[in-house]
């Protein structure tokens, strides 16, 4: 593990623009994007699997070594895209890489690139090509017809692959024609990207971000009265008629139809409407008696709501807030922001603190 | 049913080689419908397989690991399903069912690996910083191995050991450890955002990342755009950074302009 965190420059060394990489390069990218998540992890995601991806790419455009280095490290940042719709990014990365732009502006073009993906592959993978094909041949399979599995693999790899090499033509096209365009104005291109970064980080903090502390504290119990109506004969019904308790004072379970002066009480039914407590006849040698017994409700105030009405995601805006902190003021390196993560969940799942709930 | 070694070892490979296609490589070998077939057909059954694979392929649309949500394991659960049934003679819906703790098991799974995966980016980073292609290819298979293996080691012991065993294992994890471990894990993303924030932020930026945030929750508590809300958002995001753009642009354009503005009059 390196103890000085590497850093990477803002300017590659060789800011000559590289010729346009060969179409054996673009393939050779495109099949090793099926590796995008090999060393998937929740620190940074996918970006083992991106970097590898990009390889044959950076070696052809980055024929000084320090650059080359500089830019393998700063393609190891977080990223999280779809599977299938990555060489989109790859293709604009790649452009960007081969003008030698500024390595801030290829991170934040990265992110802001990648993260949207993820929800338009899902609905036309997850959500619409396989159940369409994996629902009709798995009918096939349980008739025991031998084709079905082969049927499912050929029509998903047909699509899948069509994505993968189309679209990494087609965004590193796009990418080499506009970025002349874009180099003429740099640091306006430069500016403008990192706003568009740190505002999709402020929304992955909202849509990625599920930690909370869910928190209950006991605080004391309240005191209530609830309705119970019976019916029973009139003689039966006397014996309730002196039953007066003092609902201050009561225990829990003591029932009472009047106060010690000889009111009627009022009292909650199950529906939560108050109702008052008496004895009715009805005429028939029968009485209706609405009583009220004491009930005792634990309170428990609980920190999750409590967080949510101050800013809902408020834990994990902080978590960010701190880590950033962190990282930029105390040259903390992303193993130390690891095992303090870890900590944090490990202690705070002990069980005399259960932060989680 | 007497299983021979021939059988096991195809298991052990069967399992290892889906463990690496869930994530990466085609990403669609290790569907329960491709799953059953195949270990039917290792357990000579290759009929019950398959009718095994469909139910529970059935069973996981809409179960999709959608937006980095693990679902209940189909890789364990799809080749134990087919295992039970094959092997025991169970009903392909009874083996489905019980094949679910399983999956249940490989989800927790997966994402304690996917924690203790983390520093594994630390060889990755040392391979950058030396421009070691070979190297980041090295660890990138290295990766994908252990993955691999810890799948196949542990479906096989299901295999040999049976039901007991599997049950033996999800008890011996207390579970405060396992939920520490699975918060930690949901945490730490946010180590990859405050990275990029590192990057891009100066101090002309805050308010761009906390518009993000801001709109985002937003977005994602109105339920009919909820799904696709990063999409949107990123859109109003392009809008807000191509406007600052031309902004910038504009203003350098009208310094030059200026003399010829004064020409004109």
């Amino acid at each position: 593990m390196a103890s000085n965190e590497f850093v990477v420059p803002e300017r590659y060394e060789d800011l000559t623009p590289a010729p346009n990489v060969d179409q054996k390069t673009l393939n050779r990218m495109a099949l090793r994007s099926c590796w995008l998540q090999s060393s998937f992890n929740y620190e940074t995601m996918q970006s083992g699997g991106w970097l590898f991806a990009m390889i044959p790419g950076l070696e052809k455009v980055h024929t000084n070594k320090k650059d080359l280095a500089a830019s393998m490290y700063h393609n190891l940042d977080f990223i999280n895209t779809h599977p299938f719709l990555v060489t989109f990014v790859m293709g604009i990365v790649l452009s960007l890489e081969q003008n030698k732009v500024d390595t801030q502006t290829i991170r934040a073009v990265r992110i802001s690139a990648a993260s949207p993906l993820g929800g338009i592959g899902d609905a036309l993978f997850w959500l619409t090509l396989v159940p369409i094909t994996a629902g009709i041949t798995s009918n096939m399979a349980i008739d025991g017809n031998v084709v079905a599995p082969i049927i499912f693999l050929i029509v998903f790899n047909v699509a899948q692959f069509a994505c993968r090499f189309g679209l990494m033509n087609w965004s590193y096209k796009v990418g080499t024609s506009a970025i002349d365009a874009l180099t003429a104005n740099m640091q306006a291109f430069t500016r403008a990207a990192s706003i568009l970064g740190v505002f999709v980080v402020g929304c992955l903090t909202v849509t990625m971000g599920a930690t909370q502390i869910n928190l209950t504290i006991p605080n004391g119990t309240t005191r209530g009265l609830s309705a119970q109506t019976i019916v029973v004969s009139n003689e039966d019904a006397e014996n309730f008629a002196d039953l007066a308790i003092d609902t201050e004072t009561a225990e829990a379970g003591a029932m009472g139809v009047t106060d010690p002066d000889g009111n009627p009480l009022t009292a909650a039914d199950a529906e939560g409407n108050a109702v008052e407590t008496g004895i009715v006849d009805l005429g028939n040698g029968m009485s209706s008696v609405t009583y009220g017994t004491v009930t005792e409700t634990p309170v428990e105030y609980s920190v999750a709501s409590t967080l949510d009405s101050v800013l809902p995601k408020l834990v994990p805006l902080c978590l960010v807030l701190l880590l950033y902190f962190l990282f930029a003021k105390h040259n903390f390196t992303p193993i130390k922001g690891i095992v303090l993560l870890l900590a944090i969940g490990i202690i705070g799942a002990l069980p005399f603190i259960n932060l989680w709930g | 049913m007497d299983v021979s070694i021939v059988q096991i070892a195809l298991v052990f490979v069967v399992t290892f080689i889906a463990a690496i296609d869930q994530f990466d490589f085609l990403e669609s070998l290790y569907q329960p419908i491709v799953t059953g077939a195949v270990i039917g057909a290792i357990l000579g059954d290759l009929n019950t397989g398959l009718v095994v694979g469909g139910t529970y392929q059935l069973m996981t649309i809409g179960n999709m690991p959608i937006g980095g949500a693990q679902p209940p394991n189909a890789v364990i659960g799809g080749i134990m399903a087919a295992i039970f049934a094959c092997s025991l003679d169970m009903d392909p819906n009874v083996a489905v069912a019980t094949a679910i703790p399983f999956a249940l098991l490989g989800q927790y799974g997966v994402t304690l690996f996917f924690t203790l995966r983390a520093p594994l980016l630390e060889f990755f980073r040392g391979c950058a910083e030396k421009a070691d292609t070979k190297g980041i290819t090295k660890w990138t298979i290295v990766s994908e191995c252990i993955l691999g293996l810890i799948f196949a080691v542990i479906v096989t012991l299901f295999f040999i050991g049976g039901l007991a065993v599997g049950q033996q294992i999800v008890d011996s994890i207390p579970e405060w450890l396992n939920t520490g471990l699975s918060q930690a894990g949901n945490m730490m993303k946010f180590v990859g955002f405050a990275i990029l924030l590192k990057i891009m932020m100066n101090r002309d930026m805050w308010g761009f990342f906390f518009m993000g945030f801001g709109l985002a929750l937003i977005a994602s508590n109105i339920e009919a755009i909820a799904g696709p809300a990063l999409l949107i958002l990123t859109f109003i995001g392009f809008g807000i950074a191509f406007w600052d753009f031309q902004q910038q642009t504009e203003l350098k354009g009208a310094v030059s302009d200026g003399g010829d503005f004064e020409d004109g009059i």
